[in-house]
């Protein structure tokens, strides 16, 4: 190349990336400069070097249909099952992996610290218990009456020893 | 963090299902009757009431006073004003199967006269009476459904 030849424009040229000036002048150039002229032609022959193998590939395969089939591919892939995917919803496995199980344990034990009272509360009977379970005053004597005929319990306060409206019985 | 995030969401469902099991609502009916010896009537409302005392008592009039129906909730006390300064107090301290535990108070100027724990089955009804009500007596029918 002469001192006025440009080995940067030169290759811009060749890849499309000049001004419309710098194309003239470019253009210009090469129609009486040899060595430029040399040098652009080796850069096309390089160029053909690299994107021949690449258009010879692409004639003989159809490179759209085989991405095609890729995605019918992967979309045909089956679904997992609904017990795996619950599985792995939970992620149980890794819970133990990591150890995560210990917080686990302290919060269902507490649970079921929270819930004892009323799992563990016995559930009386309705024919070994009695109706009244206490009964308090302060102000009266208290006659408990318990009917199982009747199905019924009677508490009533005695204001005085004369015991006004009490039973007849 | 989604594993917290599950464990999170299981103990919260826990905690609503023993809640909810621990906070089921229960019905009671009190209904205040003045029970005297002045004339014959009897109230229809209260003829279940009369057949049950009947037998044990010599009143020939039943008067329905009030009629309460009240929603319990554990451990929530509910109180009925009969007159002023006299309430009946309701508590819901215990839920089973087949059978409620209440806690009655009768109180008198805001305070207890009459504390008892019962254990109601849904056809049982539970009567205290007493209290002198003008010329008659009081008489506090209660009951649950559930």
């Amino acid at each position: 190349m002469k001192e006025s030849c440009s080995g940067e424009l030169l290759e811009r040229f060749f890849d499309g990336e000049v001004t419309e000036g710098e194309r003239s002048l470019v253009e210009g150039h090469l129609s009486y400069c040899r060595t430029c002229q040399h040098a652009l032609k080796s850069m096309e022959g390089l160029r053909h070097l690299i994107k021949a193998p690449v258009d010879e590939v692409d004639e003989k395969e159809n490179l759209y249909w085989v991405w095609q089939r890729i995605e019918r591919e992967i979309q045909s892939r089956e679904k997992p099952p609904w017990k795996e995917i619950v599985w792995h919803w939970l992620d149980v496995t890794s819970m133990l992996r990591k150890r995560v199980w210990v917080p686990a344990a302290a919060a269902i034990v507490a649970i079921l610290l929270a819930l004892a009272p009323s799992l563990l509360k016995k559930t009386p009977s309705s024919s070994d218990l009695s109706v009244v379970e206490y009964v308090e005053s302060q102000s009266y004597n208290v006659m408990v009456y318990e009917s199982e005929k009747e199905n019924v319990t009677v508490i009533w306060l005695l204001e005085s020893p004369e015991m006004e409206g009490a039973p007849q019985s | 963090m989604k594993r917290i995030s599950s464990l999170s969401f299981f103990a919260v469902i826990l905690l609503l299902l023993s809640s909810s099991v621990t906070f089921a609502q229960v019905q009671a009916r009190v209904r205040i009757i003045e029970a005297s010896n002045e004339g014959f009537a009897v109230d229809p409302i209260l003829r279940d009431v009369h057949s049950q005392l009947g037998s044990l008592f010599s009143f020939t009039s039943y008067r329905l006073l009030k009629d309460a129906n009240l929603g319990l909730v554990g451990n929530r006390p509910v109180e009925v004003p009969v007159r002023p300064g006299k309430s009946v107090e309701v508590t819901l301290i215990g839920e089973y199967k087949n059978l409620v535990e209440l806690r009655i108070r009768i109180k008198r100027e805001g305070v207890s006269v009459l504390s008892t724990h019962v254990r109601l089955t849904s056809e049982r009804t539970i009567l205290i009476g007493g209290p002198r009500q003008g010329e008659g007596t009081l008489i506090f029918a209660i009951s649950a459904r559930f």
